[in-house]
């Protein structure tokens, strides 16, 4: 197939800014450094825009390099579980549907408890809608390792959220009966 | 005053270090060699100071025994001096071109070794050493033959023996006898 | 996918980034490519001086390679020399020889 189509880095910019912000707020907790991991993603993409084939190689290519910094910001910045959850109590520019979530926002902050691996394979999964063997390729791990933190992830954060998820669903039923 | 007298050393030795390096002991080319070569069929002209000894000598093959020889002969010599000129005819000379030659190699210094003379033909023959301390430090040769002249002047400690045993390099082997035949001889009406 | 799942898919929805990160990070970009271009210069220009050296160092060392050749050239030219004027005091020697050993005869006789 021609390799017809041109990156356009601004357009690129515009058109994943918020999914690489968001990773690396999802895997850091930490809104500045998120921030700052990814302004160092774009230059980063910026020193290698030529390489880039299409769209989704470039889409590709940020959710990987997103990982491997936030990952390299973790390592040197050592941040704590609880820090995380203060973080996350804050509202800032988070869309009204989220914030009127309780337990979104609890979930959020579970997610910063969680193993750095699994958090990742978390984010992946339900942020970018990825499938393990996408996840697999981002990554650079095996498929089975994946689903394995995918899995032990998934039932640590249902076990983590279980009081409140009761709580929500309670409060839901209510909800629904009052109405 | 004691700059002065440094200064004067040193211009002193600056002048002696030059008048050295223009005093070559090898003589200039006597005007008649230019008359001679512009006649001859061939010229070989070979003109070695003491520096471009040296420097030969250090371009001798030392694994060969007469290079070796040639090496050990030419490192001491001061210079050496060849002509060689060969005409087409006979007649293309005179007598008195010739004994400009004699004359003007033959200084003070140099004692004649051997004057020889044909009265038949051309053939002549003069061999001069330049004695210092009863010690040999030059030769002179000139022979002269119907259709060919050779000069050959050698400067520096130089002993006939010593080119006698190198043999086998260009045509020096014929040398062998060379001590035998050196005789000083004067015949009548050759003191031109 | 069950339902915590989607709560999670809720949850995890992408987060608008926040309006200062294009800005700052046009800026940085533009900053980069000024100073690369500052060091694409110096970069250039200590290439060029390394160039001159390394053409100052091999023309050095071709000069000295071209000195040998023509030192041997000489020497050899030398040694010919010394060689021939052996020669021709060899054959001005014999020429004695022949000349005394005639004499020789002719006083003999």
């Amino acid at each position: 197939m021609a390799h017809d189509w041109q990156p356009d880095f601004e357009q690129l910019v515009d058109d994943h800014q918020s999914m690489v912000f968001s990773i690396a707020l999802r895997m850091t907790g930490d809104r500045g450094l998120a921030e700052e991991i990814a302004q160092d993603v774009f230059l980063e993409l910026d020193k290698h825009l030529a390489k880039i084939e299409s769209p989704d190689h470039a889409c590709f290519w940020l959710r990987r390099v997103t990982m491997s910094r936030s990952a390299d910001a973790l390592r040197r910045r050592r941040v704590r579980s609880t820090d995380l959850w203060v973080e996350f109590e804050e509202h800032h520019g988070a869309p009204l549907e989220i914030r009127d979530s309780p337990l979104g926002a609890r979930l959020e902050a579970l997610l910063a408890t969680l193993p750095e691996a699994q958090r990742a394979a978390l984010v992946l999964r339900y942020q970018e809608d990825l499938t393990p063997e996408e996840i697999a390729a981002t990554l650079a791990e095996p498929v089975a390792t994946v689903k394995s933190h995918l899995q032990r992830g998934l039932k640590l954060l249902r076990a983590k959220a279980t009081p409140h998820l009761q709580e929500y669903i309670r409060n839901k039923k209510e909800y629904i009966r009052g109405v | 005053m004691k700059y002065r007298i440094f200064a004067f050393v040193l211009a002193a030795a600056a002048l002696a270090a030059t008048a050295l390096a223009q005093n070559s002991p090898l003589p200039l080319p006597p005007p008649v060699e230019k008359e001679l070569a512009a006649r001859a069929s061939n010229v070989t002209e070979v003109t070695l100071g003491k520096n471009m000894l040296a420097f030969a000598a250090k371009f001798m093959n030392g694994k060969d025994k007469d290079e070796a020889g040639v090496r050990q002969l030419i490192e001491g010599l001061d210079g050496i001096y060849v002509r060689e000129y060969s005409f087409d005819k006979e007649g293309e000379f005179s007598m008195e071109e010739i004994d400009k030659l004699r004359q003007y190699f033959e200084t003070s210094e140099w004692s004649p070794l051997v004057r020889e003379r044909e009265k038949k033909n051309t053939e002549s023959t003069d061999v001069m050493v330049k004695l210092v301390n009863g010690e040999s430090h030059g030769m002179f040769i000139l022979t002269v033959e119907p259709k060919e002249l050779t000069i050959v002047l050698i400067l520096g400690p130089i002993r006939m023996d010593q080119l006698g045993e190198l043999k086998g390099i260009g045509g020096l082997g014929a040398l062998g006898g060379i001590e035998k035949g050196v005789k000083i001889k004067a015949k009548k009406g050759d003191n031109e | 996918m069950d339902e915590f799942e989607q709560e999670l898919r809720q949850a995890f929805v992408r987060r608008p980034a926040p309006p200062s990160l294009k800005r700052k990070l046009m800026a940085r970009r533009a900053e980069k490519r000024q100073t690369r271009h500052r060091h694409t210069h110096i970069q250039l220009w200590q290439r060029l001086a390394a160039s001159l050296v390394l053409v100052a160092l091999l023309g050095g060392a071709a000069q000295w390679v071209r000195r040998d050749r023509e030192e041997r050239r000489q020497g050899e030219a030398a040694r010919q020399q010394v060689l021939t004027a052996l020669r021709i005091t060899g054959h001005a020697l014999n020429q004695m020889n022949t000349q005394l050993a005639a004499h020789d005869r002719t006083e003999q006789r």
